[in-house]
């Protein structure tokens, strides 16, 4: 069991951690979209601590004896997932940005070319 | 602008490349008039631009550095809208000779390939690079020719013209950072013929390579992983001739 001094550290952590993410969307500093991973990692990390019983019940299954190490794998696990999804966020945006630059020159140079045009009518 | 029927661009992708530029250009124009070019700048930072306007060159101009790969596939997708046949990829730097150009384009011309290498390795004349270059091209080589079972000599040359199948493969999807030996498994994946015609090419003329040596140990990863990627990825979906 986790000590019940710890638990209501923990809820108060969890808490703090959702209303920070809630100013953030609020202030539209953040995307939902890519918030959803946040939010569910803060979800399950609530329940654990607020369900105790579900999370020795959890760990037991991977063989953790200590319902810390449990609590800290599930984050490390967590920020593990968000940091993928960043990448992967990273790669899709750096490949739309490619198909942008590489749409403007083509743009600019028909740009040129039709100027060019122009000035040679008008000439 | 025609060639046996059929239109030719070819793609100069440059990037700080204004000790060569000019002559790569005037050289091509000289010796091949029934080409249309395009010089593609990668976001240079010295005069190449300037060069390019001021000397009245066809031109793109990449607002931001993308590498070759972008650079080249700006040109494909150039290629690919401007409906041209085929298309010929040629460095900025004066290592290639346009004297071959025509060697490059009679198998696509007979329709006997869809993507031609030029290689230096099949005659071993003109330049053939420093022998721990030539060890990774090897290594590279038989890395294809296991997961591919298609043997390529020189897998690392820019200088390769594609017909118009392949402007439009690659128009959408034409790998980054060092392409060219992902791009030739891309093309067996996608069940091209792939052939090499010899080539000679000349040490640079000036400006300095891409590849440095302490780059050349994250190339060889890179590329390895690439091809091995590359190669899993279309090993469950192969692609289909269209």
């Amino acid at each position: 069991m986790i000590p019940s001094h710890l638990r209501i550290t923990l809820i108060i952590v969890v808490i703090s951690y959702f209303i920070v993410i809630l100013y953030f969307l609020k202030q539209k500093a953040l995307n939902l979209k890519y918030t959803l991973l946040w939010l569910v990692a803060g979800a399950v990390m609530g329940i654990l601590v607020v369900v105790p019983e579900l999370l020795t019940r959890t760990i037991r299954l991977f063989g953790i004896q200590d319902n810390m190490n449990g609590l800290f794998l599930f984050c490390i696990g967590f920020i593990v997932l968000i940091l993928l999804s960043l990448t992967s966020i990273a790669s899709r945006q750096n490949r739309k940005l490619r198909t942008l630059i590489q749409e403007l020159a083509i743009l600019d140079k028909r740009v040129r070319d039709l100027e060019k045009d122009g000035r040679e009518h008008d000439g | 602008m025609d060639y046996k029927g059929k239109k030719i661009l070819v793609i100069i992708p440059a990037y700080n490349e204004a000790e060569n530029i000019v002559q790569v250009v005037e050289q091509m124009r000289s010796v091949a008039p029934w080409c249309d070019y395009l010089v593609v700048n990668d976001g240079s930072t010295d005069k190449t631009p300037a060069i390019c306007e001021g000397q009245g060159f066809r031109y793109l101009d990449l607002s931001i550095n993308m590498g070759i790969g972008g650079a080249v596939q700006a040109g494909y997708i150039y290629a690919y809208k401007n409906d041209y046949d085929i298309a010929v990829q040629m460095d900025g730097d004066g290592q290639h000779d346009a004297a071959y150009l025509e060697n490059l384009l009679e198998p696509i011309l007979a329709d006997e390939a869809d993507v031609v290498i030029g290689s230096r390795f099949l005659e071993k004349e003109g330049f053939q690079t420093s022998a721990s270059r030539r060890a990774g091209i090897n290594i590279l080589s038989a890395l294809i020719r296991i997961t591919t079972g298609k043997r390529i000599r020189d897998v690392t040359s820019g200088f390769r013209a594609v017909n118009r199948m392949f402007i439009e493969i690659y128009s959408k999807d034409y790998p980054m950072d060092y392409p060219e030996p992902e791009a030739i498994v891309a093309a067996i994946m996608h069940l091209g013929r792939v052939r090499e015609v010899p080539v000679q090419m000349r040490a640079r003329e000036g400006g300095v390579s891409s590849i440095t040596f302490k780059k050349s140990i994250y190339y060889m990863i890179k590329v390895t992983l690439a091809i091995l990627i590359c190669r899993l990825s279309y090993g469950v979906r192969r692609g289909k001739r269209q």
